[in-house]
């Protein structure tokens, strides 16, 4: 389990996924907050010198909890609903052997969350949304994204999906 | 495993049983005719024993009635009584002579008056006259005499037997009367016959019965079983004495006084006995080989309509499940329950078979599916983070090549630019070229990671092909049914001027392949051969399925020629027509591409080979693949 990027006001997600290097590209794509402030600094003294009308985008902030299992992931669920700041977003790896499969992890989580967002991410394309939504409703808070996927297109569509809530 | 119990096959359980019966069915037989019909054998004996001493009795009993007529005549008899009363002397000289006892077979005749003084007498022991008084029984005083020699009524008789000093004898005493019975009564004639050997000769001659008398003592004990006398009695007592070869029946007969006075033994050879344990050895015997022949003829039937049926089925289903050939069929035409369990198991290894033709084809589309699957999931996993190392490297150089450094550099030279801007012109470039110094970090770093990945996904592949070389399930397979299934490759709008024909011997010839991959070289043959010919200018044709089994380098192989009357192909395009990556858009070929059919042969011990004699003169493909096993 890994935790980044504690603050009120990020987008609290949490991922599962049995694979290291992916957990990688996810906390890559997610907490690059710190990263971007010099960027940030860089924009902002680019648009005070060449464009000074320009407003800077406010990028959004993640709070990225990790784990490799999805019982791991039931368990950070129900210990964040506990604590009273449930999580905004869950993201998981539809096979993780050897433990459940995201779907039942997912199903689970539902049950102890109705508003989380939820996002199947996998490599296999056996599992038919149709059967995703039967088990993990409702469909608008279900998302499904094939591997492989653009990590930053997925932050970028993972803040929307919270904006849009 | 075995589980203790010894396993009979069914032609010894059958050989057992029939055994065992005709041996239970002997077994009863002997008892039944041992304890049945030999004992009603000698029942039977002892019954014609009994008649034979019967028959006996009956004898001397008729002597007694012949010598008691006879008394009677000479009673009974005016002369007589005329003789007896002194009126007729002359009745002496004329009737009472020595020829007289001899003719009328006597041993004593006497004449008595009314006094009881003897008149005339006579007595004869067989050779020779004895005197009267020699016989013992006519002693004037004694029991015997009182009895015999006088009478007090007309009616009154004594007929009977006498034991005499000469022997026993047959008498018959009675009152003299005229002839017309009336009296008074004039005297007594006595008359007797002896029972000895001459006798006893005659008896056995007219009974046929091996008799034989002995005078009793009246003293003697007379056993118990003989208390009865044959001759008191409607039915005497006897007493049978079995011996080996004969049964001695034994009775009494008693004289005037009921006292015991001959013991009359009747032989009775034990013919019936004999014949019948003869008769029993003989049923016997029969039965045994009855028995012996139903059982062996049973067996024989059993075996050749039961046993060696179901021997055959037994063998035919272990054939199978050591072979795993489900084209094998019993072809069982029997109309009996058999033959309906083989044409049932038949059509249950017809179910079977097409079941595992669908198992086999499911089981290689899933598992190619799955390998498919398997093999996407790990090579996604591998791409997700190139693909990302190349977004990240993508999106620092699309910042680093949105900088306005060089509007930056052209201000700060420019004399007209403000200290204050150029001070922040110099912030700026100096915050460029350190996220320009990053970006290159980071882009190494990137495609380092993207380097990484493509090496992941290129073992990916090695790895798979590794598994592509995985030998295929190989089975006996008959070539009509593949073919069957192969022309569905023809589209069904196909033109009806291209005919397609099965010739010599496609139906008699099975192959050992794999299935899918056959049927998969087949339809390309064939779909090859419809293109060649639609191809042509007439666009009427014909393809023709012939094969043959021959020896190629001393192994059995079927040659399946699939012939068309297409394009055809030249020498130059022969020698290319199987390599890899050539196309066949050239030689007027199309479909899953012949390099792949040579490999997929190959991989099935098999080969194959083109021949056309020039373009426009139609095209052969001849496909050489291992005979089925066990066919």
């Amino acid at each position: 389990m890994n935790t980044q990027h504690q603050n009120d006001d990020s987008i609290r997600i949490l991922i599962a996924d049995d694979d290291e290097h992916i957990l990688d590209c996810y906390r890559e794509a997610f907490g690059e907050a710190d990263a971007t402030d010099h960027m940030k600094a860089l924009d902002a003294l680019e648009a005070e010198l060449f464009n000074p009308s320009t407003d800077i985008e406010d990028t959004p902030k993640f709070e990225v909890v990790s784990c490799k299992q999805g019982d791991d992931a039931i368990s950070l669920a129900k210990e964040a609903a506990n604590d009273g700041h449930p999580f905004d977003v869950v993201i998981l790896d539809v096979r993780m052997p050897p433990g459940i499969d995201g779907v039942e992890a997912g199903s689970q989580i539902r049950d102890l969350d109705p508003d989380v967002e939820i996002v199947f991410v996998t490599g296999y394309s056996d599992v038919p949304r149709e059967e995703l939504e039967r088990r993990v409703p409702p469909p608008m808070r279900l998302h499904y994204f094939n591997k492989p996927i653009s990590f930053m297109k997925l932050a970028e569509d993972v803040a929307s999906i919270v904006k849009a809530q | 495993m075995s589980n203790g119990v010894t396993k009979r096959s069914l032609q010894e359980k059958v050989s057992i049983t029939l055994l065992a019966v005709m041996g239970a069915l002997s077994v009863l037989s002997f008892i039944v005719l041992k304890e049945v019909v030999a004992p009603a054998f000698d029942e039977l004996e002892l019954v014609q024993a009994q008649s034979n001493l019967n028959r006996a009795e009956k004898a001397i009993a008729n002597d007694l009635e012949n010598l008691v007529a006879i008394a009677g005549d000479w009673a009974v008899w005016d002369d007589a009584y005329d003789y007896a009363t002194g009126e007729y002397p002359a009745f002496e000289a004329s009737n009472l002579d020595r020829p007289t006892l001899t003719n009328l077979d006597l041993a004593l005749l006497a004449y008595y008056d009314t006094a009881g003084d003897l008149i005339w007498g006579q007595a004869s022991n067989g050779d020779s006259l004895v005197a009267l008084a020699e016989l013992g029984i006519l002693e004037p005083g004694t029991e015997t005499a009182a009895l015999l020699i006088t009478h007090a009524e007309l009616e009154a008789r004594e007929n009977g037997l006498l034991d005499t000093d000469i022997g026993p004898m047959l008498i018959s005493s009675w009152p003299v009367q005229r002839s017309d019975s009336t009296g008074p009564i004039a005297g007594t004639m006595i008359m007797g016959q002896l029972l000895d050997g001459t006798r006893l000769a005659r008896l056995r001659e007219r009974t046929e019965v091996m008799l034989d008398w002995r005078a009793i003592d009246h003293d003697a004990d007379v056993p118990a079983a003989l208390q009865t006398p044959l001759n008191g009695s409607s039915a005497g007592s006897m007493l049978h004495e079995s011996a080996e070869d004969e049964i001695v029946s034994s009775g009494v007969l008693v004289d005037l006084f009921s006292a015991p006075i001959i013991l009359l033994d009747a032989r009775t050879p034990r013919q019936i006995s004999a014949l019948g344990q003869s008769t029993v050895n003989g049923a016997l015997l029969f039965l045994s080989l009855a028995a012996l022949i139903v059982a062996v003829v049973a067996w024989l039937l059993l075996r050749s309509v039961i046993v060696l049926p179901l021997e055959g089925l037994a063998k035919h289903i272990t054939g199978i499940r050591k072979s795993g050939d489900l084209s094998q069929r019993l072809n069982d035409t029997r109309a009996d329950e058999i033959g309906s369990l083989a044409g049932e198991f038949d059509k249950l290894t017809d179910e079977l078979q097409e079941a595992r033709k669908l198992l086999l084809d499911q089981s290689f589309k899933a598992g190619k599916a799955d390998n498919a699957a398997e093999v996407l999931h790990n090579i996604r996993n591998a791409m997700t983070p190139l693909i990302n190392s190349i977004d990240r490297l993508a999106k620092d150089l699309g910042v680093t090549d949105g900088l306005k450094v060089r509007q930056a550099v052209e201000e700060l030279t420019s004399d007209e630019c403000p200290a204050e801007r150029a001070g922040k012109l110099l912030q700026y470039i100096e915050s460029a070229f350190s996220h320009i110094e990053g970006t290159n970090r980071h882009a190494s770093e990137n495609l380092g990671v993207a380097s990484k990945q493509a090496r992941q996904v290129e073992a990916i592949l090695v790895d798979q092909e590794k598994h592509a070389k995985v030998s295929p399930v190989m089975e006996n397979l008959p070539l009509h049914e593949v073919l069957d299934e192969a022309v569905l490759v023809i589209p069904k709008t196909a033109d009806p001027e291209i005919k397609l024909e099965l010739v010599n011997g496609v139906s008699q010839c099975s192959v050992r392949a794999h299935r899918v991959g056959l049927l998969q070289v087949l339809g390309n043959l064939i779909l090859n051969a419809y293109e060649s010919i639609q191809r042509g200018q007439s666009h009427v044709g014909r393809i023709e399925l012939s094969a043959v089994t021959e020896s190629v380098e001393d192994k059995p192989m079927v040659r399946l020629i699939v012939r068309d009357s297409g394009c055809g192909f030249d020498d130059d395009f022969k020698q290319k027509i199987f390599q890899r990556g050539y196309s066949s858009k050239q030689g007027n070929l199309s479909g899953l591409g012949l390099h792949w059919c040579a490999n997929a042969l190959a991989g099935m011990g098999g080969r194959i080979q083109a021949e056309s004699r020039g373009p426009g003169q139609g095209a052969e493909f001849h496909v050489l693949l291992p005979v089925a096993q066990g066919g």
